[in-house]
C-alpha cells in the first residue's frame, strides 16, 4: 500500500463519483417530473432542449445566480452549515456500495453494513438544524418531524438490515452481493422488501412520509427560509438520497451489478454498473409511483405505523431470519 | 404634472333615473300567515307589523323584544326556527324618512317546517345605533353581526367578540353607510416627497419595525402561535388563520378575513340591477352560474317576471354543471390538501372539469366568470353543438366518479385522514347556521332545492344525499353523491328541454332581439330605455336563498323603486360555514386544520365579498 492507492485513486474514484451522482440527481429531477407528468396527464417539461432535457441545467443555473438571502433573524453558522449536513451524509454512503465485481464505489470496507447504518444515523441532522436555526415556527415544526419520524423509522430498517446481515453473515457489500444464495433465501428476502421500501420512504422523506417538508401545512418545513442554492442542496440531498437508498435496495435485495440467474456478468464485468444503474432507476420509477398514487398520513397515525406494526413486524422478522439461518444455513 | 387631488366621486344620476315615487316607509307587509299571527299574537305591541310580503313572512319588532322574538322562534314548538340564515341591515338615511335610520334584518329557518321568517328590527336613533345581539339565541350569529358592525357601523349590545371582520381595526368609516361615497375614500397618501403626510407615512414604510401584531382574545403566548396565511398553500386564497399550537395539537383558531374584500355590497348599491349580474360572477368565482341564478330570482322575484321554461331548464341545467364543476374542484383541492401536491387526482378532476368549462365557454364565451344569466332569462340560446358535447359528458362522467372514489373511498390514507376529523353534531351544524353538504353531513336533510324549490326543481326527480356522521369523510361522501345527482338532474332537464324563448318576452325587462331594433321603432326605444336607465324595480324587499354548491347562496335586495338597488346584501355560504373552523379544529392536530379548510370548502372571494 504506497500512498498513490491509498490517496489518489480513491480521490479520483470519488470525483468520478460525484460527477455521477450530480448528474444522475439533475436527471433524477427531470425523470420525475416527466413520469409525474405521465401519471397526471400532463405534458411535463418540453420547453428547454427535446424532451425537456435541458430543464435539469436551467434550473442548476437559475438556482446558482439566485440571489444569496440569509434572513436576520437565523442562527447564520448553523443555518448555513446545515445544507451541506444533509448533502454529505447522501454522497458519503455510497463509498461501500459495490458497482462492479469485486470494484466497490470508493472502498470496500469491511463493515460496509456498519457505515450504511451509521451514515443514516446522521442524516436527519441537516433537516434538524436546519429547522431549528430558521428560528421559523414553520421549520421548527417540520425539524421536530423529521427528526422523530427519522429516529423511529431507523429502528425496523436497522432490525431489517440485521435480519439481511444474518442471512449474508457477513459486514461486506461486496461479499454480499457475490455470495450465492439458496432460493428460500430469495423469497424469504423479498417477502421483506415492501416494508423495507415503506421504511426507506420514510428515511428518505419521501411522498407519503414527507412530514418534514408537507407544503400545504409548513409551507416548506424545514427548508422555509431557504433559497437559492442552498435550497438547491437540501433538494439535492433529498434526490441522492433516493438514488442511494435504491442503489442499497438493489444490491442488498435484487443482486446489484449482477444480471439475474448469473447471466453476462462473468463475461462483461464492465457491465456492472450499467446493471446497477438500470435497476436503480427501475427502483426509483417506484418511488415515483407511490407519489403520484397515495395520500399521505398524518403526523401521529406515521408514527403510530412505526411503532405498533413496522417494528414488532420487523422483530418478528428477524427472530424468525435467526431460527432459520440456524437450523437451514 | 399629477394631479392628485383626492376624487370624490359622486355617482352621477340622470333625472330619469330618478325614482318615480320612493314610499315614505319600507313596504309593509299585508295579510298574514299562521306564523306571523303566531308571533303578534304572543308580542302584542312589541310587533310593529306582520305578514307577507312577497310572499315571505315578514316581521317587524322593537328592539327591546328581538332576543325573546329569536328565543321564541326557536323553541316554541309550533314554530321552531332552528337556524339564523343571515344578518343584515339596511342604512335608509337616503330615503325621506326621518326616523329609525338603521333596520336590522334577520332571516330565520325552520328545516323541520319548511319555513322561512324574515324579522326587521328598527332602531333607535342616535350616535352609536345599538341592536341586541342574537348570539345568545343562536351562535352562528356571530359573524354576520360582526360584519354588520363593521360594515354598517350597528353595535350589538352582549357580542362576545365585537371585533371588525372585513375592514381594517382602524379602518375609518363604515362602508355601507349611505353617506360614504363610493371609492371616495381619502387614500392618505401623496406623490410630493415635501408633503408632511409622506414623510410619516414613507418612514412608516421604509423603517417599518415588524411589530407583534395583536394577539386574538382567548390566546395565550405560552404556546406556539402560528400564522397560516394570508400567503400559505392551503388556505385556498388569502384566508389567514391564527392557531394556537400545544405542540401539533391546535388549542385554538381564530380567522382573519378581510384581505379579499372588495365592496360587491356597495357596489352593486351603485349599478343598476342588469350591471350586477357579472359583479356575482366574481364573488364565489367557482359557482359564477349559480351565482347568477341566485341574483336574478331575487330580483325576479321582486318584478314578478314570468320565467319561460326553456329558459328555465336551461337555468337548471348550467348551475347543476356549475355544481359538479365546483365538487370537482373542491375535490382536487381537498385531495391536494389531504395528500400532497404529486397526487395524480389532483389533474383526474381538473381535467373532467376543463370539459365543463367548454361547455360554458360554447355558450357564452366564457369560462370562470360566465356572466351567462339575465334577470328574466338567460344571455342567449345553447348552440347546436352544446347538447351532443353535453351528451358526451354525462356519458363518461359516472366512471369518472366511481373511478375517483376507487382511488380514495377505499383506500386506507384518505379514510384514515378523514373520519373523525372536524366532527360537528347536528345540534352544533343548526346552531352555527351551516348550510349545504356541511349541514347535510351533520344529518339535516335539507335542501332548498327540494325544499323550497325555484327555477323549476320541483319537476326533477333527485335525491339529497345526507350523512350523519358529521365529520370530514361524511362531507366527503355527499359531495361526491350530489355530483351523482346533479347528473341526473342534467339528464333529466336534457331529456325534457322544451321549445320557446329564452328569456323573457317582457320588453320593460329584457332587450328586445337586434332584428327587431330594425323594424320597429318601439324596440328601438325600449332598447334605449333599457340600455342607457336600465329597469326599475317595484319597492319591497326579498330574499332569495339557493342551492349553490356550498350551500345556500342568498340574495337580500331592499328596493326604493329606482333602476338600482337601494341596499343589496350577500349571504355567502362561504362566510357562514368557515365559522364553524375553531370549533372543527379545536383539540385535532395542526393537518386537520388544513383537512378542514378544505371540507368546508371555501372561496374567499365570496368569504370576504
Amino acid at each position: 500500500m504506497d500512498w498513490f492507492e491509498l490517496i489518489v485513486i480513491p480521490t479520483i474514484r470519488s470525483l468520478v463519483l460525484i460527477v455521477v451522482l450530480l448528474t444522475g440527481f439533475a436527471y433524477l429531477t427531470w425523470y420525475e417530473r416527466k413520469l409525474l407528468a405521465r401519471f397526471h396527464v400532463r405534458y411535463g417539461p418540453n420547453r428547454a432542449g427535446p424532451f425537456g432535457l435541458l430543464q435539469p441545467v436551467a434550473d442548476a443555473v437559475k438556482a446558482v445566480f439566485k440571489e444569496e438571502v440569509i434572513p436576520n433573524h437565523v442562527d447564520k453558522a448553523v443555518y448555513l452549515l446545515a445544507p451541506a449536513l444533509a448533502l454529505i451524509p447522501a454522497l458519503i454512503i455510497w463509498a461501500v456500495i459495490p458497482i462492479g465485481k469485486g470494484f466497490p464505489a470508493v472502498a470496500d470496507v469491511p463493515i460496509g453494513f456498519l457505515w450504511i447504518l451509521a451514515v443514516a444515523g446522521i442524516e436527519s441532522y441537516g433537516v434538524i438544524l436546519a429547522g431549528w436555526s430558521s428560528n421559523n415556527n414553520y421549520s421548527l415544526l417540520g425539524a421536530l418531524r423529521s427528526s422523530a419520524q427519522m429516529i423511529s423509522y431507523e429502528l425496523p430498517l436497522g432490525l431489517f438490515l440485521i435480519s439481511i446481515l444474518l442471512l449474508a453473515g457477513d459486514f461486506s457489500l461486496v461479499n454480499l452481493v457475490e455470495a450465492p444464495r439458496a432460493w428460500w433465501e430469495w423469497i424469504w428476502l423479498w417477502i421483506m422488501f415492501p416494508l423495507f421500501f415503506i421504511c426507506i420512504l420514510a428515511e428518505t422523506n419521501r411522498s407519503p412520509f414527507d412530514l418534514p417538508e408537507t407544503e400545504n401545512e409548513l409551507v416548506a418545513g424545514f427548508q422555509t427560509e431557504y433559497g437559492g442554492i442552498k435550497f438547491a442542496l437540501f433538494f439535492m440531498a433529498e434526490y441522492i438520497n433516493m438514488i442511494t437508498t435504491s442503489a442499497i435496495m438493489a444490491t442488498l435485495f435484487f443482486g446489484g451489478y449482477r444480471l439475474p440467474f448469473g447471466i453476462g456478468g462473468e463475461i462483461m464485468p464492465w457491465l456492472g454498473p450499467f446493471i446497477l444503474a438500470g435497476k436503480v432507476v427501475v427502483l426509483l420509477f417506484l418511488f415515483i409511483w407511490v407519489r403520484a398514487s397515495l395520500g399521505r398520513p398524518r403526523y401521529d397515525q406515521l408514527m403510530r405505523f412505526s411503532w405498533k406494526t413496522l417494528l414488532p413486524i420487523s422483530l418478528g422478522y428477524m427472530i424468525i431470519t435467526a431460527l432459520l439461518v440456524v437450523f437451514f444455513k | 404634472m399629477l394631479d392628485v387631488a383626492p376624487r370624490v366621486r359622486k355617482y352621477e344620476i340622470l333625472p330619469s333615473l330618478q325614482p318615480p315615487g320612493i314610499p315614505a316607509v319600507a313596504p309593509l307587509p299585508t295579510g298574514e300567515s299562521e306564523d306571523t299571527r303566531r308571533i303578534a299574537e304572543r308580542f302584542g305591541e312589541a310587533v310593529l307589523a306582520a305578514g307577507l310580503h312577497h310572499g315571505q313572512q315578514v316581521v317587524y319588532i322593537k328592539p327591546e323584544q328581538l332576543v325573546a322574538l329569536a328565543e321564541f322562534a326557536k323553541t316554541d314548538p309550533h314554530l321552531r326556527y332552528e337556524t339564523l340564515i343571515d344578518v343584515s341591515a339596511v342604512d335608509r338615511s337616503e330615503l325621506p324618512v326621518s326616523d329609525h335610520r338603521f333596520h336590522t334584518v334577520y332571516q330565520l329557518r325552520s328545516y323541520s317546517r319548511k319555513q322561512h321568517l324574515m324579522i326587521v328590527c328598527p332602531l333607535e336613533d342616535g350616535d352609536e345605533p345599538t341592536a341586541p345581539s342574537l348570539t345568545g339565541v343562536y351562535s352562528g350569529a356571530n359573524w354576520p353581526e360582526r360584519e354588520v358592525w363593521d360594515l354598517m357601523g350597528i353595535r350589538f349590545a352582549g357580542h362576545p367578540d365585537p371585533r371588525r371582520i372585513l375592514m381594517p381595526e382602524n379602518w375609518p368609516n363604515h362602508p355601507l353607510q349611505k353617506q360614504v361615497p363610493l371609492g371616495g375614500e381619502e387614500v392618505p397618501f401623496t406623490l410630493t416627497w415635501e408633503d408632511p403626510e409622506f414623510e410619516s407615512l414613507g418612514k412608516q414604510i421604509l423603517e417599518a419595525k415588524s411589530a407583534p401584531p395583536k394577539l386574538p382574545p382567548g390566546m395565550s403566548l405560552e404556546n406556539m402561535i402560528i400564522n397560516l396565511g394570508p400567503h400559505h398553500p392551503s388556505t385556498h386564497g388569502v384566508l389567514r388563520l391564527v392557531v394556537e399550537l400545544d405542540g401539533e395539537t391546535v388549542v385554538n383558531v381564530d380567522a382573519d378575513l378581510g384581505y379579499l374584500h372588495s365592496g360587491f355590497e356597495k357596489t352593486g348599491e351603485n349599478k343598476r340591477y342588469k350591471d350586477f349580474v357579472y359583479y356575482t360572477d366574481r364573488m364565489d368565482y367557482l359557482t359564477a352560474m349559480s351565482n347568477n341564478l341566485g341574483y336574478c330570482l331575487a330580483v325576479e322575484k321582486l318584478l314578478g317576471v314570468e320565467i319561460p321554461p326553456r329558459a328555465q331548464v336551461l337555468r337548471v341545467i348550467m348551475a347543476e354543471l356549475q355544481r359538479i364543476a365546483s365538487h370537482l374542484f373542491w375535490l382536487s383541492t381537498h385531495v391536494l390538501d389531504v395528500s400532497g401536491t404529486g397526487m395524480s387526482l389532483l389533474m383526474y378532476a381538473t381535467r373532467e372539469r376543463e370539459r365543463i368549462l367548454d361547455l360554458f365557454e360554447m355558450v357564452c364565451g366564457a369560462r370562470l366568470t360566465v356572466g351567462y344569466m339575465r334577470i328574466g332569462g338567460v344571455s342567449r340560446d345553447i348552440p347546436p353543438a352544446f347538447l351532443p358535447h353535453l351528451e358526451e359528458f354525462l356519458k363518461i362522467m359516472p366512471e369518472q366518479i366511481d373511478d375517483y372514489e376507487r382511488m380514495l373511498t377505499h383506500g386506507p390514507l384518505w379514510s384514515e385522514r378523514l373520519i373523525g376529523i372536524g366532527k360537528i353534531t347536528r345540534e352544533e351544524a343548526l346552531d352555527m347556521g351551516l348550510t349545504g353538504p356541511m349541514l347535510r353531513g351533520s344529518g339535516v336533510d335539507w335542501d332548498l332545492r327540494r325544499d323550497a324549490p325555484y327555477s323549476g326543481y320541483e319537476n326533477y326527480d333527485f335525491k339529497v344525499p345526507v350523512a350523519n356522521e358529521g365529520d370530514c369523510y361524511a362531507r366527503y361522501l355527499v359531495r361526491m353523491e350530489e355530483m351523482r345527482q346533479s347528473l341526473r338532474i342534467i339528464r333529466q332537464a336534457v331529456d325534457n328541454l322544451p321549445d320557446g324563448p329564452y328569456r323573457a318576452e317582457d320588453r320593460k325587462i329584457t332587450p328586445p332581439p337586434r332584428a327587431e331594433l330594425d323594424i320597429s321603432m318601439e324596440a328601438l326605444i325600449h332598447h334605449f330605455k333599457l340600455m342607457t336607465e336600465g329597469f326599475h324595480v317595484p319597492p319591497g324587499m326579498a330574499y332569495q336563498g339557493i342551492e349553490s354548491s356550498k350551500g345556500e347562496l342568498g340574495f337580500f335586495i331592499y328596493s326604493d323603486g329606482s333602476a338600482r338597488p337601494y341596499r343589496l346584501h350577500v349571504r355567502g355560504p362561504s362566510f357562514n360555514n368557515l365559522y364553524a373552523i375553531s370549533k372543527m379544529s379545536k383539540g385535532h392536530m395542526l393537518s386537520d386544520v388544513i383537512t378542514n379548510i378544505g371540507s368546508i370548502d371555501i372561496v374567499l372571494g365570496e368569504v370576504d365579498r
